[in-house]
């Protein structure tokens, strides 16, 4: 079988457009090298398929001749199972870092260790009966002491109500993410619809490489609010599972399915939900202040009401609300010093002063151990969590990110490519004017 | 294989260092500037537990300070009158053994009688000192003056004894009961002070043989028994206000070492803490340095 004469044009031409395409591609990892969520791409090149020629003498033994080169694919370079791990750390990242953000807050009220906390201000206290004590008859001395005694219920109940706050914001962020305007829907509704986009464009035969880039980084933001699992459909769709939701999945093809009832999400609601559910972190904080400030009241009333005038109680308090209603009970004049109401008569105060260090002090000391304990605990995991993250961020980035070295040396030699192909198309232009501008001149 | 190494990794990989860095370097600034190792209980959470109760420990004992200050002017107080007593109730011995002997006449018993009923009104005013408007020999009724001078020998203060805390679950009483020395006079025959002198300037007054006797035995004896009985409250007053003052070291130590742990566990080691500054802000630079570097070079500098 003969040869077109211009078969040699075409092949240069081939190789012309592939040079020229593959320059694209790699202007185009240059663009994005800084585009969040960014896969590169690679042109990948194969040779076209060859004319069978005959060659030599029959029996005739067959040839082929290559006919150049094309652009068969764009290659989104990413490794999926980096994305689930990235997408499982992402979740662990969330959780720890909004529960150390959201306890440091409760911490924060404590104001310990210092002398504004409620620690100073039950060593006052109880220096307020020593004091009474020394010097039962003065009226300057009980004021003092039902001032501190106030001082000190105003400051248990300022933390409870701190705490209150705390449990209120963190339910609030959580409306406001899972909310009908909030991060959650949002998401999801992009990534219906870039769903519709990349199974239209897979029925097409194309590869939609950057639209499963911007889908893909969706779902690394979705997987910081919570646990995700995502299920591949034949389409090139995705299912979006949330959390522990029951199904329907959040995203299903095409569809959006919220709000949703989540219990134990994971991620950044997961810990918004924990610290500010009932029976929550929050929660338990203030049922361990509503104990030691029960505690308080109890040990001081139980003494307090033997004295004379009997069964006078110093404190008062709701019970079921102890450190938000806990308040001074009695008037200067009313403070009870004594078993028998003589003036200089102490053994009252003294039995109270004596309280000093014991159940009340104890069990806040555990509380503000407590919250300490568990603020560390966050902070250590949110630390390791984000540097694992950040790991398996640049293994995801060694694989996926644009390198411009990389890119610069491709570059150089889509151009050399470019450049030679050029130059052959030039021979071909040479040897084409031979043929017809000077073949056949003999003579003239 | 080999890691490939793209821009943003470097830039991002440096920018967290710095990051970190500078995390450290502010966390060692707060301990500079405030002086101590927690700031806030998450710092150290068992650090934090140990200085609540080293606070409590150390306010407590301040406290125990203050009372066994208090005490110890409570018991000067008591023992500068009871030496006033004391003194009175000398000058009443010599009154009574000159009065006693045959030769003073008649005129000179009736002064020594004169000076006797003196003598018992200084004694109940010495009984009536007080401490910061509060009676001192009159129990824990401190608002009633326990002998009205001038008036009836009937006590008027209670039995209820003040204590003072100078440790924990450690109170020593300071008050010593006037109604225990001077008693409440003729009336309630209690062969108390009060009793002996009443009795004493009665058998002065009226001089008869029996009363002679009895002035020159058993009043004096019965004297001499108070003034024992006096001698034995003062030396037990001593021994409160060495036992106080004993307290009183033994408390200031406890503070000290108090302080010193509570210093341990709470306030940041100067050197410790400036050293770590100066040598985080030399790893700062030197990876600012690094950093400015690695991110300058590319392939792109060797292209023409």
């Amino acid at each position: 079988m003969p040869i077109s004469t211009f078969l040699g044009l075409e092949t240069t031409l081939r190789g012309l457009l592939s040079e020229q395409q593959a320059l694209n591609t790699t202007s185009h990892n240059i663009a994005n090298a800084n585009t969040e969520g960014y896969s590169r791409q690679d042109a990948v090149f194969s040779a076209t398929d060859a004319y069978r020629i005959e060659a030599g003498v029959p029996p005739a033994s067959t040839a082929h001749i290559g006919t150049g080169v094309q652009i068969t694919d764009f290659r989104r370079i990413r490794d999926n199972f980096l994305d689930l791990q990235y997408r499982a750390q992402a979740m662990q990242s969330g959780y720890q870092g909004t529960r150390s953000t959201e306890l440091g807050q409760a911490e924060m009220g404590l104001g310990e260790p210092g002398p504004t906390g409620i620690s100073a201000q039950l060593s006052k206290f109880w220096n307020g009966w020593n004091d009474l004590s020394n010097d039962p008859s003065s009226g300057a001395a009980r004021q003092a002491l039902v001032d501190q005694g106030s001082n000190l219920a105003a400051a248990i109940s300022t933390l409870d109500s701190q705490l209150a706050l705390v449990k209120a914001q963190t339910a609030a962020q959580y409306a406001a993410i899972t909310g009908p305007q909030g991060d959650v829907v949002q998401i999801a509704t992009e990534i219906a619809s870039l769903n519709g986009a990349i199974a239209r464009s897979q029925q097409n035969g194309d590869k939609p490489n950057d639209l499963l880039d911007r889908r893909d980084l969706l779902l690394d933001r979705l997987s910081k609010l919570g646990q995700v699992s995502v299920t591949n459909l034949a389409s090139g769709s995705i299912q979006v599972t949330l959390g522990d939701a029951p199904p329907p999945p959040v995203v299903d093809d095409q569809t959006v399915n919220w709000p949703q009832t989540l219990t134990s999400p994971g991620g950044q609601l997961g810990a918004l939900l924990d610290i500010s559910k009932t029976g929550g972190t929050i929660d338990s904080y203030r049922a361990d202040l509503n104990a030691t400030a029960k505690t308080l009241a109890d040990t001081v009333n139980a003494i307090h009401a033997t004295g004379v005038p009997a069964g006078v109680n110093f404190f008062t308090y709701t019970a079921g609300s102890e450190a938000a209603t806990l308040k001074v009970a009695v008037s200067a004049a009313g403070v009870v010093t004594s078993t028998t109401g003589a003036p200089d008569a102490n053994d009252i105060a003294l039995q109270i002063a004596r309280l000093r260090g014991g159940a009340a002090d104890k069990s806040y000391s555990a509380l503000v151990t407590r919250i300490g304990g568990e603020v560390r605990n966050a902070k250590t995991s949110e630390t390791n969590a984000t540097v694992l993250l950040s790991a398996i961020e640049a293994h995801r980035q060694s694989a996926a990110g644009v390198s411009m070295d990389e890119e610069m040396s491709k570059l150089m030699r889509f151009q050399r490519g470019y450049q030679a192909s050029g130059r052959a198309m030039s021979t071909f232009d040479e040897m084409l004017d031979q043929l017809i501008n000077r073949t056949g001149k003999v003579g003239l | 294989m080999s890691m490939r190494i793209t821009n943003l990794m470097r830039q991002e990989s440096i920018l967290s260092d710095l990051n970190d860095i500078s995390t450290r370097m502010s966390l060692t600034q707060e301990r500079l500037a405030s002086g101590k190792q927690i700031s806030r209980p998450s710092d150290d959470p068992y650090g934090t537990s140990r200085a609540l109760s080293l606070h409590i420990d150390l306010e407590s004992v301040q406290q125990y300070q203050r009372n066994v200050q208090q005490g110890t002017s409570w018991q000067e107080i008591t023992d500068s009158a009871l030496s006033k007593i004391s003194d009175t109730v000398q000058r009443a011995r010599e009154l009574t053994i000159q009065g006693a002997t045959d030769s003073a006449g008649p005129s000179a018993r009736q002064a020594a009688a004169a000076e006797i009923d003196q003598l018992i009104e200084s004694v109940k005013q010495g009984a009536d000192a007080s401490y910061g408007g509060r009676f001192v020999f009159a129990g824990t009724a401190t608002q009633t003056r326990p002998y009205a001078v001038g008036g009836s020998d009937v006590y008027a203060g209670d039995s209820g004894a003040v204590a003072r805390e100078i440790g924990p679950g450690v109170s020593v009483q300071v008050n010593v009961l006037g109604s225990a020395l001077l008693g409440s006079g003729q009336a309630a025959a209690d062969g108390k002070l009060l009793n002996v002198l009443r009795d004493i300037s009665q058998h002065l007054k009226s001089g008869t043989a029996v009363d002679m006797n009895a002035l020159r035995g058993t009043d004096l004896q019965r004297l001499d028994t108070n003034i024992a009985a006096l001698v034995q409250v003062r030396a037990t007053v001593g021994a409160t206000t060495n036992r106080l003052s004993t307290a009183m070291s033994r408390l200031a130590e406890v503070e000290q070492s108090t302080t010193k742990l509570l210093s341990d566990v709470e306030d940041a080691d100067m050197a410790k803490t400036m050293t770590d500054f100066s040598m985080q802000q030399s790893v700062y630079q030197s990876a600012l340095r690094a950093g400015a570097n690695i991110i300058q070079s590319s392939l792109l500098d060797f292209l023409r």
